[in-house]
Order: structure tokens, then C-alpha cells, then sequence
């Protein structure tokens, strides 16, 4: 009988190898790391509770839940505004499941949750060539004029459906791909990255 | 072409997806005189020279369905708005 | 040993001398130096025969300096880079290229197919749709090789291109085409505002006809203003210039596609960098400056090496300091290609005469001609040209008829300029005619575009940079940024008047209208007799237009030429529509990274990495990479197969079925909205149970199938097909949103959340038991068939598990979160060893559901009614759903439509064959008594024969029935008897136990 206990395995084990890549000389200007363990499940207002929603969310959370495509960082959990009444949540502290089951928890009768933590690969992009790299499949403008600080966009890059969103303003970019596309995004960006350098750092 | 989604802002086509007339109604009807209004809804479609109004799913962006004025002639957009209406 | 440049002038142009590059160009070996093109360094080593022309195989030489060229295409490179029908005017001289002359055989000089002229009464405008059309048996055989090696020009490469293409996307507030006068003062008055400009070059210089011409800005050569501007806007943050940029294309919304060759100027790409990149700029304003281009004038052999635009000339004089001949005509009808001669005596030039083609005489013309110490001849024309592979001298005819020879080896001819509009046609836009400057200016424009400098039609160095900056500070401001009025850099306007003559009539030999398609006068005229009297007809007609160069040089003078023909004025004749590319764009460029294994991205299941570990032999699914079979060492297929089927019958197997849509459907009316788009009823779920659910679409046929579960009261859990996943999800967005508002529930696809396992086979339970928590009761009573709810498993992970079966066996479905998908597999398997489990792949998972009658992708056609497929019983009469008043027409409950049915060879040893059409036994195979055919088939090893399923008209009814199974494709024709679609325990019995 098997009862060990299952591992979890990121979908780019052995393939996102930290290490420097692409043009050798120079500083990389590009860093790419995968961010793992971090708590992932959709939130989506039930009906005629946006009110309710909101006021427990910042109760809960500490966080105004924003009305667009922005993310509102909060100190545990911070939501991602990806479509009408419907967010994406991410969290460090509340690692895989456990985000689910607190929202679940304290968003009950107000909001339908789903936990998405394992499906979901994703990957911070930052470094003075970040942008230049992600335009090469974003069809979305990042220049922070239309893009500024605390924005956030789900989009397309190569086929492949994104969620991004600006972590900070040194042009630091976390994007969610889905977890089985992980490899295809993968060869896309680090063929991207590649003109400009770039370096990959182990699992954070 | 470029459609500013009420919800993400502008972006390109490849997030949109393309469903067709926005003007037709479903029949709440299921006696059998309703038979010609269940047509009309499934197959039949104007072409009108000029401003049309249509569905379009952002499919690769927030998911909202979409009511889009386009001109049939230019392809100007000329309003964007959710399909869905709060009940 | 490179050879002298005997053609460069001892000093000038913007070359760096200090340098030399050597080069091949048909193996001989020259050298140029950076800053030349190919044409430039050519014409410097005293080539002037470059190619042959595509139809007669004439010696062509340089016509343009620039991506006009309709004569001087070459292929560049070799083995995979090689690339054919380059222009060897826009090509950057780099080390060490290697270029090859393109049509011609054997060799550049002697071309044996140049006898084709010989021949050219025939090879007339509709040749090829006249002559080639019977017998139709030498269409393939004769007909095609012969013109396929006569004809075309260059060779692709013949191995994959080893360079990397890549895209990217680009935002501005302001776009500039062309970096021009006109162009930099638009990008200048543009981004001082503040707005964000992107300035393309087409070329690796900024100037445009600056870099050209001997003019002045601020009483100072241009190319000082040139430099200057270019440097301020290099400096400014929000300003990108970008070079080697074409802009290509126009689409909707101020979208602009644009080929960057970020690496056509070196040998190879430097490692890590794309050869080319494709870029897609959104601009809110834009505005073109785009130049113009050059017309010939059709005269008899105006196509000969030597005879090249009077632009082109002073192009190579002054830019590239090449003298593209020693001595030279000039035959022209406008004042500004005369000025070339001040320009060639300057260069040491001789010049023997300005011809001037209008009637009466140019002051401006004649005092060029004084400078230049030549013969000013007004009214006069090119009658003949001497000379084959080189120019040798002119006849020319005055104008009181008198013929003169002259001897030159170079012909400098300009039939005016017309402003390059092709961007501004790409939205449907018109051009229009401006008989002053006898051209199609810009008409009607895409939204968000204007039009500056010679591209307007402003062809005076001045009125460039005034309309360019007016342009430029227009935009800015229509974008929300405030220009301030900024001094015009001062420049004079030389005289632009035109007064085109278009042709010489009753001259001598081919007048050439297309040099790139070999169109002449006469094609244009045979044409017109037959009623080709439109551009778009002439052109489809005489190819006139057609080809790399989409008549660049040709089209204004097609029409002309056209225009006389047929009695009309010029301006009416009108144009053919330009479309995107503007330039040729390589189709690796459009492919960008998607090529190889990236074709398109591959979704891998959670357990693809043990599953590459087993050597699985994979199939795409849709967007996904599954598993098709497992074979074992040396195991042939159907081996594998049949193996991994009696596995589950037998005893138990796995598969990896994560690859399902699966969408939480949440809310208080979660089960109201199943109920109304499912054709069958959830509301009536007990939470913890499944069940199979059927969906249509709205007119009435089968959108999709799968079973969902209720985990809670107001949460059900949707599985959709492989194939269907995202289709489905829109449709239930759709349905929610458009349909009922009203309804409070909310949808998410999980689909890659969780890691989902079949495990099917008598011993199903056994393996689930040895993975699941001791804490969970899998008894059949506890846990029957359609059973749902949450677990753990190993220890104390969250999991789901189903009791559901596609196979017909004793199965489960066991989900966990996708991260532990591929241990999960590990875990089962580890747990199933006792019980001789085995993975199987979607093979097996297709033979296991074709035995069972469980329909899927070919009866799941999209052309198939629930009736069709036995399922008519599901359909609900109680409640409104999505296809019900549609499915219920006559004629889709039609008993004679083709339902399902089972298929099994008489003859046990036949083979099935998918795609073969039913027919009545005993009667013929025609279309009339075609009654069906086959969806699906397998070879059974549980019944050790082939099976099918198939859609037969009144299928239910004609169980024992024999009939043909005719597949003409593959020669087929089994007799097959039609039976119930459930070949292995139709009682359901063993699912359960």
C-alpha cells in the first residue's frame, strides 16, 4: 500500500534551470523566476452581494477590491481584477489550498470560490529589458503611462492566454499561465529574453 | 481592428471573439406558432449597409460578452458596452 | 583578389571609404565599401548587367536605388539562408555576401532562353490562358514543367531556414513613416510636444532623398539638418527611431504592421538575435511620408542595362560616389530630372545631351544643360536605343523629325514622380488624380492618418518640410499634446512642375511598361482590343503589376499607356487597389517563433513527464499532447493496444483524462441554469452524485456531452470534451450573461487545476483503496456507481473522486490539485502493481468506448441529433433548454435520418474502415442508395474482430441486418451486419459491482 505522501512537482522542474542564458556578456538584463507555493483561487461576486463583498473583503483582507483591471496588494492575500465581479486572489502566506479554504471561509454566501493554485504556473519577469521582452507576444501596451503602476491585464501572448500584473515600479511583471502551457510559454520567453540576456533564479 | 472593452480598455482582436448579431431575441415561446420566431432567432441574419450591432466575447481577456456598434462598411466601432444587463 | 571599383568617384558620398568589404556576386569576387548597397557596390566595380528579365530572359541592369527595383533581384546567400528575389538596391553590403544573378541559363551573358523574344508575338499578354489549354493530358506533363523551368525567377532555399524570426508590438501616440525631410520634421514637431513617437526607416540611413541630392537646409548641406535632427531625436525619451523598418501594411483600429531586418546586413545573426522581426505598432495618429517614386518613360528598349532613373543616378553619384556611367543622356520630362546633369559634369560625368520629351523649351532645363557644358534638344525623344547587355548610344529625334545618333553608355530618364499612396489605399482608401502633377495623390484616408511631403504630392524640398511639420504638430495635438510653433529650417523649392509625356510613339523595339513582368505597350494594347480596359482586368490579364515589386515603376505608366489606348483622359483610367505588404515580407516572419514544436503551443497533461519516461508515443488533441499508447520494448502498436484494452477488461488500468474541460458552476441558480442548458435535468442532483449530461446547441443538434457532479448544493463540478472545453465555457459565458441575467450563478474553468486519473477494471477498487485515505468507505454501498465527493488520498491530499466509467468497467476518476498530478500517476500505479495494472493511452480509451456504443468525436459531429445518438430518451419535455423547441422540428426526429448503430464484419476477418458509406446489401454504390456510414472503428480484443459504429438511416430498426460497408477511397467493400452500438455487457452490469 502507498502512503507517502504525494510531492508536488512545478511544471517547469528541470526546465527553468537557474543560471545565466542567452547573450553572455553584459549584465542579464532580464531576470525570470518562478514563484511556487503561493495560494491561487478565483473569487467571483454572487449575485447582489458586490456591496457585501467588498466591505468583507476589506474587513477580511485589509483590501479595496478594485472595479477594473488592477491588482490591490494587501499584506496577505491581494486580488487581481480580471473580469466583471471576478477576481483573482494570490497569496504567499496562505500557500496552495489553504487560500481557497480562507476565502471560502470568510467570503461564505458572498462569493463563489474556486481554488486555482495548481493551475496556474507563475513567473516573475523583471530587469531593465522586461518590457522589451514581453513585448515580443503582449499585445498590450506596458509603458507606464498606459500601463501604471498596480495595473493588471489578462491577455494573450503566442496562443497562449496570460494574466499579468505589475508588482512594483522597477518593472517587475508576475504573469499566470496555465499550468499545462507552462513549457510552450516557457520556450517563448526564454527565446525572448535571449537577445537581451537574461538570468534565471531558483524557485522563490 | 481594436475593441476597447468597457472593462480592460482597448486591445487587439486576437483577445476577441467573434459570435454575430446582438439584435435578435430568444423566443420565450415553445408552442408551435412560435416556430417562425425560433427561426428568425437561429438562422436568419441582416447584413445591414451601415451601423450593426453585435456580439463579441473577450474571450482572451475578462470573459464579458460584449454588444458591439460596428459600421459594416468602415469597420468603425462605434460603441462598446457589456452584453449583460444587471438584473 | 577583389577587383578595382573603377566606377567610384575619387571623393563623396556617405560611404566609409577606410573600409572595404569583399563580396560575390555570380562567383566573381568584388568589394564595396559600408554604406553601400549591393546595387551601389556593383554599379562602383562596373556591373551593369545584373539579371534577365522573368518572360523574354532579357539583360536587365539597375533601374532604382531604392524598393521600387523591379530589374535588379538577385539571390542572396546560400545553402538554407538563401533567399530569392532580393532587390539588390535595398540590400546593405555587408563582409563577405554572396549573391547570385537569378534567371538565366546557363550564365548571366549568354542566356539561351533569350531566344523567348524571338518568339514574343506569342508570348503575348493572355499567352499562357490561350495556348495551354488542350490536351488537358499535357497539362501536368509538359505543359507545367516547361513554363515552371522557363519561368519564375529566383530559387528558395532548400532546408529549413536556420534563423530565428520573432514578433513584437509596439505603442505610440504618433507614427512616422518615412524619415525623410518631410518625415523628420513631422517626428521633429511631433515629439517636442512630448508625445510618443515612433519614427521608420525603411533604410539604414535617416534622409530619405536627402541623402541623395546636393540641396541646402539653413544655407548649410542637408544632411547637416539631417544629422542634427536626428540626434535631437535620439535624445529625447519618448522618441524611438527605429531603421531598416518597412512599413507594410495599414489595418483597423491604427494598427500598422512593419518588418524590422534586424540582421539582413551582417552574414549571420549574431547568436541569440532574430534575423527579422515583425512588428505590430498601434498608433493613435499617423502620419506618412513616404516619398515617391520615380516613373520611366516607355520608350523602344528603355529596359537596357544602362538606362536607369534619373533619381537613381543622382542617388548613386551623390550618396554612394559611383559614376553608373562615363558618358550620358538625359531624356526627360520634367525640370527636375535635368538638374542630373549638373549633378554627373560635377562628378566628372560627360553629359551629351538633355532630351527633353515636352514640347517647347525649359528655361531651367536649358540652363542645367549650360552648366553642364551639353546639348539641350526640346521636344525631342529617345527613337532607339543601341547597345544589348550595355547601353552604346541613342537615336534620337528632334523636333522638326530629324533623326540623330548619339553614343553614351548611360540613359538618366524620368517620366515625373508619383507620391507613394499605397499605404493610404490599404483601408479602402482612393486615390485621386491631380492633373497638375499628372499622379495619383492621396485621396480618401485611413482613419487616423495624413499625408506630408512628396507622398502628398509636395515635391519641393521647402513645401516637404513645412507639410511635414504641420503634419507632425497635428498629430501631436490631436493626440492631447500642445506643440509649440517651432521656426521652419529654410529651403527652397526647386521646380516640381510636370507635364508627363508617359510614352514615345512609333519608336523601335520592346517598350517596356513592366520591367519585372515584361509588359509592353503592345500587351497593354492587346489587352485593351480584348476588353481588358481596367487596371484590375489589365492586370490579371497581362500580369501587369504582379510580382515583387507590384508594379511600383509600372503601374502609373500602365495606365497611361492604357488611357491612350482606349481614347480616355489619364485621370480617368483610375488604379488597381494596393494591398498589404507594401515589400515582400518572408513567411518566416509571419511565423515569427511559431514554427518546429512551436507550431502552436502544446498542452501538456499533468502526468506528461512520466509519460515521456514510459517512451509513450504521443498524439495531439486538440491543443493538447496526450498519451496514445504505452508500448512495451519492442511491441508493435496494435500489440499495445490490445494489450492495454484486456488490461481493463481484465484487470485495471489508468489514463490521464485531466485534458476534460472541467468548469465549477456555482451560485444559488446553479442548478436552475444546468437544467436550462443541459438537455436532461440537474437540479434534481442529490448533492455527491453524477450524472451524464447532454447539451445542443440552439438549433437542435448535439454541442457536447460529459457527466457533472454536485459536490454541494450550490456547486456543481462540469466535465465538457477534450475538444470542446473552450467552446463550451463561451457558450455558458454566453448563456449567463446575454441569455439570464437574472440567474445567480458563476462559472470558472478548472481544467488545469486538477490532475484527473481514470482507473478502470474489475480491480479498480482494489487500486483506488491502496490510494485513497483509510478515512473514506469505497464500498459499493457506500460509494456506488455516480458517486461524488471529496477525499484525501496518500496521506492526507485533497482530492475528488468520481465513481463514472467510459470503458464500461468498475471505474473510478480520482482528482488532485495538478502539482500532484505526476505523482499521483506514480502513486497508482504503484498501488495497482499488485493487481497487474497497466497505463493506457486514448487508443485503448477509444476501442474501450467504441465496444461500450458511448459516442464521441466522429459521432459527436456537430451534425447529430440526440435522437441520432440513442440519446432521444434523455431529451427533457418538462423544461426549457437550450435547442429543445429546435430539436423537436419534424424533420430532426425523423426516424429515416441516420442513427446509431454497431457494425460487425460478416466475415470476422474483415477490416472496418471509418468513413465507409452504408448501402442496402445487393444494391449498387451510388449516391441514391447511400444510407449512412461508418463514425468509428476498432479492432476489438475483447471480441477478436474489427467493430464499428455508424450513423444508418433508421439504424434502430435494422439490428441483424446485413449491409455493404464501401469505402471507394481505400477499395473496400465488407458486408457488415448492423447490431445494438453496446458490444460488451449492455446490461451495465459490471459497472455496478
Amino acid at each position: 500500500m502507498s502512503k507517502r505522501p504525494l510531492h508536488a512537482l512545478s511544471a517547469l522542474a528541470g526546465i527553468a534551470v537557474p543560471g545565466r542564458f542567452g547573450k553572455p556578456d553584459g549584465e542579464p538584463s532580464v531576470m525570470i523566476g518562478e514563484l511556487s507555493g503561493l495560494g491561487l483561487a478565483t473569487v467571483a461576486s454572487r449575485q447582489g452581494q458586490d456591496a457585501a463583498l467588498k466591505s468583507a473583503v476589506l474587513q477580511a483582507y485589509g483590501v479595496q477590491l478594485p472595479e477594473s483591471s488592477r491588482v490591490a496588494q494587501g499584506s496577505a492575500v491581494s486580488f487581481i481584477g480580471y473580469g466583471p465581479g471576478q477576481w483573482l486572489a494570490v497569496s504567499e502566506s496562505l500557500a496552495h489550498e489553504a487560500l481557497a479554504g480562507d476565502l471560502s471561509q470568510r467570503l461564505a454566501g458572498l462569493a463563489s470560490i474556486s481554488d486555482q493554485s495548481g493551475g496556474r504556473t507563475v513567473l516573475r519577469v523583471s530587469g531593465p529589458r522586461a518590457r522589451d521582452v514581453l513585448a515580443k507576444g503582449l499585445p498590450v501596451d506596458l509603458d507606464p503611462r498606459a500601463f501604471p503602476l498596480g495595473s493588471a491585464a489578462a491577455s494573450v501572448i503566442g496562443h497562449m492566454g496570460v494574466q499579468l500584473w505589475q508588482v512594483d515600479d522597477t518593472r517587475t511583471y508576475d504573469i499566470a499561465v496555465f499550468r499545462s502551457l507552462s513549457q510552450s510559454f516557457w520556450r517563448w520567453l526564454t527565446a525572448s529574453a535571449a537577445e537581451f540576456g537574461y538570468e534565471v533564479s531558483g524557485q522563490n | 481592428m481594436r475593441i476597447r472593452c468597457p472593462y480592460c480598455g482597448e486591445r487587439a482582436l486576437e483577445e476577441f471573439t467573434y459570435r454575430g448579431d446582438a439584435t435578435v431575441t430568444r423566443p420565450g415561446s415553445l408552442e408551435p406558432q412560435a416556430t417562425g420566431a425560433w427561426v428568425d432567432y437561429v438562422y436568419l441574419r441582416d447584413n445591414p449597409d451601415g451601423h450593426h450591432r453585435e456580439h463579441w466575447h473577450h474571450s482572451a481577456g475578462c470573459h464579458a460578452w460584449l454588444v458591439v456598434t460596428r459600421d459594416m462598411r468602415t469597420h468603425e466601432i462605434l460603441a462598446v458596452e457589456f452584453a449583460r444587463k444587471e438584473p | 583578389m577583389a577587383s578595382a571599383q573603377g566606377k567610384r568617384l575619387a571623393s563623396g558620398g556617405l560611404i566609409d571609404r577606410t573600409r572595404t568589404l569583399p563580396f560575390t556576386f555570380d562567383g566573381e569576387t568584388l568589394s564595396g565599401h559600408p554604406g553601400d548597397t549591393l546595387a551601389s557596390a556593383l554599379l562602383a566595380s562596373g556591373k551593369t548587367l545584373v539579371g534577365r528579365s522573368f518572360k523574354y530572359h532579357r539583360p536587365r541592369g539597375i533601374l532604382t536605388a531604392g524598393c521600387e527595383e523591379p530589374n535588379a533581384l538577385v539571390e542572396l546567400r546560400n545553402g538554407a539562408r538563401r533567399e530569392p528575389n532580393t532587390r539588390a538596391t535595398t540590400i546593405e553590403l555587408y563582409d563577405g555576401l554572396d549573391a547570385a544573378s537569378q534567371n538565366r541559363w546557363p550564365s548571366l551573358k549568354l542566356d539561351l532562353l533569350a531566344a523567348n523574344q524571338l518568339f514574343s508575338p506569342i508570348f503575348g499578354a493572355g499567352f499562357y490562358y490561350k495556348t495551354f489549354m488542350w490536351p488537358a493530358s499535357f497539362w501536368e506533363k509538359v505543359y507545367e514543367p516547361a513554363i515552371r523551368r522557363a519561368a519564375g525567377l529566383g530559387r528558395a532555399a532548400e532546408a529549413p531556414d536556420p534563423d530565428h524570426y520573432e514578433k513584437a508590438n509596439a505603442f505610440c501616440d504618433v507614427l512616422v513613416t518615412g524619415a525623410g525631410a518631410s518625415g523628420l520634421a513631422a517626428a521633429l514637431a511631433a515629439a517636442r510636444s512630448g508625445s510618443r513617437v515612433i519614427l521608420c526607416e525603411e533604410d539604414f540611413r535617416l534622409g530619405g532623398r536627402l541623402l541623395a541630392e546636393r540641396d541646402e537646409i539653413d544655407g548649410r548641406p542637408a544632411m547637416d539638418w539631417v544629422k542634427a535632427a536626428e540626434a535631437e531625436l535620439e535624445a529625447l525619451p519618448d522618441c524611438r527611431i527605429m531603421r531598416r523598418i518597412s512599413v507594410v501594411g495599414v489595418y483597423d483600429g491604427g494598427t500598422y504592421a512593419a518588418l524590422e531586418r534586424v540582421n539582413d546586413h551582417v552574414p549571420v545573426p549574431p547568436a541569440h538575435e532574430p534575423r527579422q522581426r515583425l512588428w505590430r505598432i498601434v498608433a493613435k495618429r499617423a502620419v506618412l511620408c513616404a516619398g515617391a517614386i520615380e516613373r520611366p518613360v516607355v520608350f523602344g528598349d528603355n529596359d537596357r542595362p544602362g538606362i536607369m532613373l534619373a533619381g537613381a543616378v543622382r542617388t548613386y553619384l551623390n550618396r554612394f560616389g559611383v559614376a553608373p556611367g562615363n558618358r550620358a543622356v538625359i531624356f526627360a520630362d520634367n525640370d527636375d530630372a535635368f538638374r542630373t546633369a549638373v549633378d554627373l559634369v560635377g562628378a566628372g560625368v560627360e553629359v551629351a545631351a538633355l532630351i527633353d520629351a515636352r514640347k517647347g523649351s525649359s528655361a531651367s532645363a536649358q540652363a542645367a544643360a549650360e552648366k553642364a557644358n551639353a546639348r539641350y534638344l526640346a521636344g525631342a525623344v529617345i527613337k532607339r536605343v543601341r547597345g544589348g547587355q550595355a547601353v552604346k548610344g541613342v537615336e534620337i529625334r528632334d523636333q522638326s523629325g530629324k533623326i540623330e545618333r548619339l553614343d553614351c553608355d548611360l540613359i538618366a530618364m524620368s517620366g515625373g514622380w508619383s507620391p507613394t499612396v499605397h499605404l493610404t489605399t490599404h483601408l479602402n482608401g482612393k486615390p485621386k488624380w491631380d492633373e497638375g502633377l499628372a499622379a495619383l495623390v492621396p485621396g480618401s484616408l485611413p482613419p487616423g492618418m495624413s499625408v506630408a511631403g512628396a507622398a502628398l504630392g509636395q515635391f519641393g524640398l521647402a513645401s516637404c518640410l513645412a507639410s511635414g511639420q504641420a503634419a507632425g504638430a497635428e498629430a501631436a495635438r490631436a493626440c492631447g499634446f500642445t506643440p509649440s510653433i517651432q521656426a521652419l529650417p529654410a529651403a527652397s523649392d526647386e521646380n516640381t512642375a510636370a507635364s508627363a509625356v508617359w510614352q514615345v510613339a512609333g519608336g523601335k523595339g520592346k517598350a517596356f511598361v513592366d520591367f519585372q513582368n515584361d509588359v509592353t505597350v503592345s500587351d497593354v494594347k492587346l489587352a485593351a482590343r480584348e476588353g481588358f480596359r481596367i487596371p484590375e482586368h489589365l492586370k490579371r490579364y497581362t500580369t501587369l503589376g504582379m510580382a515583387t515589386d507590384q508594379g511600383k515603376t509600372a503601374n502609373a505608366n500602365g495606365a497611361a499607356v492604357l488611357a491612350g489606348v482606349t481614347g480616355r483622359y489619364v485621370g480617368a483610367v483610375g488604379t488597381t487597389t494596393f494591398r498589404p505588404p507594401f515589400t515582400p515580407v518572408a513567411i518566416a516572419a509571419f511565423a515569427g517563433h511559431h514554427r518546429g514544436q512551436d507550431f502552436r503551443p502544446a498542452r501538456l497533461a499533468p502526468s506528461h513527464g512520466w509519460a515521456e519516461e514510459q517512451g509513450a508515443y504521443f498524439v495531439e488533441t486538440g491543443p493538447w499532447l496526450r498519451a496514445l499508447y504505452y508500448p512495451w520494448e519492442g511491441e508493435e502498436p496494435q500489440a499495445t493496444v490490445n494489450r492495454e484494452v484486456a488490461t481493463v477488461r481484465t484487470n485495471v488500468g489508468v489514463c490521464d483524462v485531466s485534458t476534460l474541460g472541467k468548469i465549477d458552476v456555482q451560485g444559488k441558480d446553479a442548478g436552475v441554469f444546468l437544467d436550462r442548458v443541459y438537455a436532461n435535468t440537474f437540479s434534481s442532483l442529490p448533492v455527491g452524485r453524477a450524472r451524464y449530461g447532454l447539451m445542443l446547441r440552439e438549433d437542435g443538434f448535439v454541442l457536447d456531452d460529459g457527466t457533472t457532479a454536485r459536490l454541494k448544493d450550490d456547486h456543481y463540478f462540469m466535465t465538457t470534451t477534450t475538444a470542446n472545453a473552450v467552446r463550451v465555457m463561451q457558450h455558458l459565458e454566453f448563456c449567463q450573461q446575454c441569455l439570464w441575467p437574472e440567474l445567480g450563478v458563476q462559472m470558472v474553468s478548472v481544467t488545469e487545476q486538477w490532475a484527473q486519473f481514470a482507473v478502470a477494471g474489475p480491480r479498480a477498487r482494489d487500486v483506488l483503496q491502496g490510494v485513497v485515505d483509510p478515512a473514506h468507505d469505497l464500498s459499493n454501498a457506500a460509494f456506488p456507481y455516480l458517486a461524488a465527493g471529496d477525499v484525501t488520498v496518500c496521506g492526507g491530499t485533497p482530492a475528488r473522486l468520481f465513481r463514472l466509467s467510459f470503458s464500461g468497467e468498475l471505474a473510478y476518476e480520482v482528482a488532485v490539485p495538478a502539482r500532484f498530478g505526476e505523482t499521483m500517476m506514480r502513486a497508482i500505479l504503484e498501488a495497482g502493481a499488485p493487481y497487474g495494472i497497466a497505463p493506457y493511452g486514448t487508443e485503448a480509451l477509444g476501442v474501450l468506448r467504441i465496444e461500450k456504443g458511448h459516442p464521441a468525436g466522429g459521432e459527436l459531429n456537430g451534425q447529430t441529433t440526440a435522437h441520432d445518438l440513442g440519446l432521444g430518451k434523455l431529451v427533457s419535455t418538462k423544461k426549457d433548454f437550450i435547442g429543445r423547441f429546435m430539436a423537436a422540428r419534424p424533420a430532426l426526429t425523423d426516424p429515416a435520418r441516420p442513427s446509431l448503430v454497431g457494425l460487425r464484419p460478416v466475415d470476422r476477418e474483415d477490416r472496418l474502415r471509418a468513413g465507409a458509406h452504408l448501402i442496402p446489401r445487393g444494391e449498387d454504390a451510388t449516391a441514391k442508395n447511400d444510407q449512412g456510414y461508418v463514425t468509428s472503428i476498432a479492432f476489438s480484443p475483447s471480441l477478436g474482430h474489427w467493430l464499428g459504429l455508424g450513423l444508418l438511416s433508421r439504424g434502430p430498426e435494422r439490428h441483424g441486418e446485413i449491409v455493404r460497408a464501401y469505402d471507394p477511397l481505400r477499395g473496400d467493400d465488407v458486408l457488415v451486419e448492423v447490431c445494438p452500438p453496446c458490444f460488451i455487457d449492455s446490461a451495465g452490469e459490471r459497472l455496478r459491482v
